[in-house]
């Protein structure tokens, strides 16, 4: 035990007492937040794109496409002003949206109505000053003309200076369809303002269509906004009768899928922390020092302990500061939006978090152990990284059932993922709020730990033959190529 | 209470089909200074692991005070492996206590044998240096203190002199006769002789996975065949004086043309009876050089040049 506890802690020590360490620590979350507002980033940061409508039909269709944009701009900005009134109660919602509708063609409410929630300082989140698209006269009737426009060696004014043109529509009558579109633009990619023309123009159509055969407008409006109400009720065994699905109900299933992915991240990392460490030793010749002080399962159990705690105190602080700021953000948060406890309740969820717990160490044990068999049989990490394709490979595959196991955990396919021994940490992980049946949990659960003691009993053994250079990555190269011949000489 | 530290009975290795150590038995015994030599590949290594139970004999036992390798045992063994290295980023005091506290001394105690022994090294300064800011030879003193620093009753160095300059090869000559004047037994190997022949109360002499001779440095030496080297004016009757003490041979000629001769001595006949044969003979001598034997000439008289080839010759002539 003693021999256990000092290189378990001089493993952990090697990692946690280092600079980098807490700076990666730092840096996890950091690089969370931009990597979540990287979207709202990409979408803030991209330029206003100017475009032209050439309407050879003469039915004003770039006006109707104008008319179109600034409704949409209006709705979006009624969404969203809803969407951040609603905490402040049925009546303020009510009394702000009546202000924003006292314009029922542009934005002249807004002000009003943020007055009435008490939220003047939010306008710029409810309608940005910029627009995304806006449609300018176009500078040319032909393609030919056209053409330097969209390609930047010519530019248009706009408020913002000389720019290019992003797009030129071209509308058109047609023998067979109604109407004839016509794309232009250098960016082949963006296809948001081209499906967005392409579908104000369809719904112009329809109107036009009803309006024919007699239809009124207010009639045409209840037309197209004719659709189901849908009721989701929870049918689940242990749920109460007719009781609506809400959001909390389904937060289990994706707090499931993150826990698995984040099981995945820290199995991985964690493991390769074990290869390196091995390979850094094995390299520096330091193994077979170690081994005449300590036995080869002291080494083995000392290192995964050690490494083990590196993985706990990462999980420890992020767990404690993701708590610290759940407890204090959604207190805060309570009085702007009840719901939001009942969400946050759903998200901790002990037994998941037992689960994880449960997974997490069978999976670290199979994979840490593999990766340190294979660290013993490499003096380099080059040596390293030619045994790793398999392993690495074996360890994406479940991330494909990740994927696929919010819609579909009752799939055949992601059921049997949930047996195969190395996958189920991550997958079965993913299936459980979808309550699996018992057996199917037990049974993979225990086909996994037999195989994770198999996994231990064959890396000690090729950890023992790989830390005295009696194995090295070229006998398991040979291994394979020979189909399991033993090395000649 | 056995007498000796370490009983090897038989031991054998293969690796791949291909023998690494055949049918080797020794005894080291408490409180000597054994020395285990060898050409590289004469299966020291692959024995001594052996020996400790790192790794597992196909034929053969080992006992280690008496007992099978066991845990308790190891604790009570300082062991320098040939293929060594430390922590790169650890201090050399913290690499030291490390090992110091594997081998079950206390934290304090092993930061007060680690600073002791440190100073006994020159190296007292580069306590708190980290080892990659270490010379190699610094380095591998650290290493040395690592397997010493628990006072262990039996201390096992494989290869401890390789890499190491001239004077601290020598400090490390005295250090292993301090552990030996603790009354510690000291079992090392070497390919270099001239360290067994200052040091050892005892050599194994292995060659190709086999033991060829156990025994005193005295018993070894006597495997020699005594030489003489004389010189003298071309024209002396050096054959019909010399020949009947042993195999006379004409080496070569001196710059002042006085003719070299080398002669073998025959078992009973001694350098100082060539001598008076000399005078009495009335032999106009110019050299008279009775070859004192190495352990070197012990092992190429065992196994011949070929299977001495390895062995550090350089070093040795300048025994």
């Amino acid at each position: 035990m003693r021999a256990i506890f000092l290189i378990a802690r001089r493993e952990y020590l090697s990692y946690v007492a280092t600079v980098g360490f807490w700076l990666s620590l730092l840096a996890v979350p950091v690089f969370a937040i931009i990597g979540g507002a990287i979207p709202a980033l990409i979408e803030g940061s991209q330029p206003t794109r100017y475009y032209a409508v050439i309407d050879q039909t003469g039915q004003n269709l770039d006006e109707v496409i104008r008319i179109n944009q600034r409704a949409e701009r209006r709705e979006q900005a009624r969404r969203m002003l809803e969407v951040l009134v609603e905490g402040r109660g049925e009546a303020v919602t009510e009394r702000a949206l009546a202000a924003f509708d006292t314009d029922p063609d542009g934005l002249g409410g807004l002000d009003a109505a943020l007055e009435e929630a008490d939220m003047a300082g939010a306008r710029g989140l409810v309608a940005p000053e910029r627009a995304d698209a806006v449609m300018v006269d176009a500078p040319g009737s032909t393609v030919e003309t056209l053409r330097p426009y969209l390609t930047g060696d010519q530019t248009i004014s706009t408020p913002e200076g000389e720019r290019p043109l992003f797009a030129v529509f071209v509308i058109d009558e047609a023998r067979d369809v109604p109407l004839s579109v016509t794309y232009l633009s250098a960016n082949i990619t963006a296809r948001e303002l081209r499906n967005d023309v392409v579908s104000t123009l369809r719904s112009h159509l329809r109107e036009q269509a009803f309006i024919e055969r007699g239809l009124s407008p207010d009639e045409i409006d209840e037309v197209l906004s004719l659709s189901p109400s849908v009721t989701t009720i929870d049918a689940r065994p242990n749920a109460a009768e007719n009781a609506e699905v809400t959001r909390a109900d389904r937060a289990p299933f994706v707090v499931a899928i993150v826990l698995a992915f984040i099981l995945w991240v820290a199995v991985f990392s964690v493991a390769n922390m074990l290869l390196t460490s091995l390979v850094e030793e094995k390299g520096g010749k330091i193994i077979e020092l170690l081994l005449s002080t300590a036995r080869f399962y002291d080494i083995l159990i000392g290192k995964l302990a050690g490494v083990a705690g590196v993985s706990a105190t990462l999980f420890l602080i992020w767990g404690g500061v993701g708590t610290l700021l759940s407890v204090v953000g959604g207190a805060a948060l309570q009085s702007f939006d009840p719901r939001i406890a009942e969400l946050l309740g759903s998200v901790f969820d002990p037994v998941l978090l037992a689960a994880a717990l449960f997974f997490f160490a069978a999976g670290y044990l199979m994979y840490g152990s593999i990766f340190l068999a294979m660290g013993s049989l490499c003096d380099t990490l080059q040596d390293a990284q030619t045994l790793m394709g398999p392993v690495i490979w074996t360890l994406m595959l479940p991330l494909l059932f990740l994927f696929f196991s919010l819609e579909a955990s009752d799939s055949m396919l992601v059921r049997a993922a949930s047996w195969v021994p190395l996958w189920t940490p991550f997958v079965m992980m993913a299936r459980l709020p979808a309550d699996p049946p018992l057996w199917e949990v037990l049974g993979a659960s225990a086909l996994m730990l037999v195989t994770m003691l198999l996994v231990l009993w064959g890396a000690a053994a090729v950890f023992r033959q790989g830390a005295l250079r009696q194995a090295d990555a070229d006998t398991v190269r040979r291994w394979f190529k020979l189909g399991g011949k033993k090395k000649s000489a | 209470m056995t007498d000796y530290a370490l009983e090897v009975e038989g031991l054998t290795k293969r690796f791949g089909g291909k023998p690494a150590v055949q049918d080797v038995s020794f005894k080291a015994a408490c409180g000597e200074i054994t020395g285990f030599l060898g050409p590289n590949g004469a299966g020291k290594t692959t024995t001594l692991r052996m020996s400790l139970g790192v790794i597992s004999p196909d034929q053969g036992t080992a006992r280690l005070f008496g007992q099978a390798p066991d845990a308790a045992g190891m604790d009570r063994v300082g062991f320098l492996p040939e293929e060594r290295g430390v922590y790169r980023k650890m201090t050399a005091e913290s690499v030291i206590v490390f090992f110091a506290r594997l081998k079950g001394v206390p934290a304090g105690e092993a930061r007060r044998r680690a600073a002791v022994m440190l100073e006994r090294f020159g190296l007292a300064d580069a306590a708190k240096k980290k080892i990659k800011e270490l010379s190699k030879g610094m380095a591998q003193k650290v290493q040395i203190i690592s397997a010493i620093v628990h006072e262990p009753d039996f201390v096992i160095l494989d290869e401890p002199f390789s890499g190491l300059d001239p004077v601290n090869q020598s400090l490390l000559e005295q250090v292993i006769r301090e552990q030996a004047e603790a009354g510690r037994t000291v079992l090392f190997s070497t390919h270099v002789m001239e360290h067994a022949e200052r040091l050892c109360n005892r050599i194994i002499l292995m060659a190709r996975g086999r033991k060829v001779f156990d025994g005193t440095v005295d018993e070894a030496l006597a495997q020699v065949p005594r030489q003489v080297t004389l010189g003298a004016p071309e024209g002396e009757p050096m054959e019909s004086v010399l020949s009947g003490f042993g195999d006379l041979e004409r080496t070569g000629v001196e710059a002042d043309g006085a003719v070299v001769w080398r002669l073998t001595l025959k078992p009973g006949a001694d350098a100082q009876q060539v001598l008076r044969a000399c005078v009495e003979a009335g032999l106009k001598l110019t050299r008279f050089e009775p070859r004192r034997p190495h352990l070197h000439d012990a092992f190429v008289a065992l196994v011949g040049e070929e299977g001495a080839r390895d062995l550090d010759a350089p070093e040795l002539s300048e025994a």
